[in-house]
């Protein structure tokens, strides 16, 4: 199924995909975005009594994260629906390109977009952690890893309903499983939880089907200094993975039985 | 090249609206190294069974089949085809050279046979001049002229464009009939549908014309025009008041022309009146 032909089209689809994303000028909001990281974290530093590198830690991932879950959402909407609308998957997908290798190609295409944004982002928000006194741990490179991982992961969410409904509601149900997502593990240990059954068995059923993006938000271990053994970062780390994979999957099933009209 | 085999497809459009057929029944065959216009009103069903070809929409009922020459299997047969979809809308932030590229590509040619072919074919659809601006500064005729470039890229056995020459200028219109014939001579099958009846008849030998999702003729364009020949036939003479023309049935015709040779008029011609395609069509319609 994936012979080198078809893997080297798929790496051709990803390379164009990224240079006409960033020739759109995308990376040019991520470098205002830094600028202004940039000035909010001293202004931040400046007020801050007690250990001002890591409010600079919390402010420079914290704008790593949504920025990146913005791009993944607001770029990722269009990235399969547009083609479609603009019938410019005809020219693609009217060459020996299979389905599947479209897809695909879209979608590493904007992960490597994404991937720059948080690595142009992490460049300006780490040094600055460092130059005003911040200490190396392992767990900062991690926290970066995860965020890679989960505005891939809503790159593939948006993607997926992107081919399922329109762009506006694509949009909403993304941002709604990103909150949902993020806050089902708070959610489930409220007493008003606890003493609804049903509502617990909701609860769990998301658990099993939706996306837990909890699990991949190290950032609060990071700043409190909470210490995480390797297993619980490699599973979850893992979790994101196959959760991605297996949603790609999917969308591959849809988007090789959908009528392109 | 590619025959229809009682092709149908209905829109399924939601629970609260009729489904749709936009082809009912539809059978035809393009034969290989002709050109073939695939007529049609709007509506009729022509870019419907354009994207059944193509494998974009499958079809409700029915088949589609490729000359085997094309391959066996899907990729095979799409790596002999060029297709230009309708109003093509490509990536505007990449220059027309990036895009011969990222389309070449894919096509399985390398950089320097993309070289070769973006130099053979940018002049002759004279789109050289801006191959280094990005797309979102083209005409709309340059994109036609862009997409069809990237069509050819790959040389392809089998051409299919929906709608080539709608939104060309003349001059525009003019250098694509001309390279379709060109293309064609090299033994290429060209398959294009179109609104511009006038266009079809100008350089198809064939046509396959739908109407209301229904195939209503296939065949040779002369045919058609022979079977629609009207009974009437034209005499052009000469009087003192210069060339003079009569309109007269076939069965009458004989005696007109007695009664002109008594006169002191010389014949200069006699034509049986031929429609147009276009008339043809438009009578259909």
């Amino acid at each position: 199924m994936l012979n080198r032909k078809v893997l080297n089209k798929i790496y051709t689809i990803a390379f164009y995909t990224s240079k006409e994303v960033i020739k759109s000028k995308v990376l040019l909001n991520t470098l205002i975005l830094g600028f202004g990281l940039l000035v909010v974290t001293f202004i931040a530093y400046s007020f801050t009594y007690g250990e001002p590198s890591r409010v600079a830690l919390d402010f420079g991932l914290g704008t790593l994260s949504l920025s990146s879950v913005a791009i993944a959402i607001f770029m990722g909407v269009g990235l399969l629906s547009d083609e479609i609308q603009n019938r410019t998957v005809y020219i693609i997908i009217s060459r020996p390109v299979p389905r599947y290798g479209f897809i695909l190609g879209r979608l590493i295409g904007l992960s490597c977009v994404l991937v720059i944004n948080i690595l142009i982002l992490s460049l300006i928000t780490l040094p600055l952690y460092f130059f005003i006194g911040g200490v190396y741990e392992s767990l900062i490179l991690w926290t970066i890893l995860y965020i890679v991982i989960e505005s891939i992961l809503m790159l593939i969410i948006v993607s997926f309903f992107s081919l399922l409904t329109t762009k506006v509601l694509s949009v909403i149900l993304s941002i709604v499983v990103y909150i949902v997502g993020h806050a089902i593990d708070g959610a489930k240990i409220l007493n008003f939880v606890a003493e609804r059954p049903i509502l617990e068995k909701v609860l769990d059923f998301y658990h099993y089907v939706l996306p837990g993006f909890y699990k991949l938000n190290l950032k609060d271990h990071l700043l409190y200094k909470q210490n995480i053994s390797i297993d619980y970062l490699t599973s979850n780390l893992m979790y994101g993975v196959i959760y991605g994979a297996a949603l790609t999957m999917m969308s591959i099933f849809i988007f090789s039985k959908k009528n392109l009209d | 090249m590619l025959e229809f085999i009682d092709i149908t497809k209905t829109f399924n459009a939601d629970l609260f609206t009729q489904p749709f057929t936009a082809l009912k029944n539809v059978s035809f065959k393009v034969e290989p190294e002709k050109i073939v216009g695939f007529l049609g009103a709007n509506g009729a069903g022509k870019t419907t069974s354009l994207k059944i070809a193509m494998d974009f929409i499958r079809p409700t009922g029915g088949n589609v089949i490729f000359d085997p020459r094309l391959g066996k299997n899907s990729l095979d047969i799409f790596s002999k085809i060029g297709f230009l979809p309708e109003r093509p809308f490509f990536y505007p932030y990449l220059t027309g050279r990036e895009f011969c590229y990222y389309i070449g590509k894919l096509s399985d040619l390398n950089k320097k046979e993309i070289d070769i072919k973006i130099e053979q074919w940018s002049h002759r659809f004279k789109i050289h001049f801006a191959l280094d601006r990005e797309i979102n500064t083209y005409s709309k005729g340059m994109l036609q002229r862009i997409g069809f470039l990237v069509t050819l890229l790959h040389d392809p056995e089998f051409i299919i464009l929906d709608e080539p020459l709608s939104g060309l200028d003349p001059i525009g219109r003019k250098d694509l009939k001309d390279i379709i014939v060109e293309i064609n001579k090299l033994g290429k099958t060209v398959f294009f549908s179109s609104h511009i009846v006038s266009d079809v008849e100008e350089i198809c030998s064939n046509v396959i014309f739908l109407k209301d999702g229904e195939l209503y003729y296939e065949g040779s364009v002369d045919e058609i025009i022979q079977k629609n020949i009207k009974p009437t036939s034209i005499i052009k003479y000469l009087n003192d008041e210069g060339i003079q023309q009569l309109t007269v049935s076939n069965e009458n015709k004989m005696n007109e022309i007695q009664k002109l040779s008594v006169t002191n008029v010389q014949i200069i011609s006699i034509e049986v009146e031929k429609a147009s395609l276009e008339e043809i069509i438009y009578n259909v319609k």
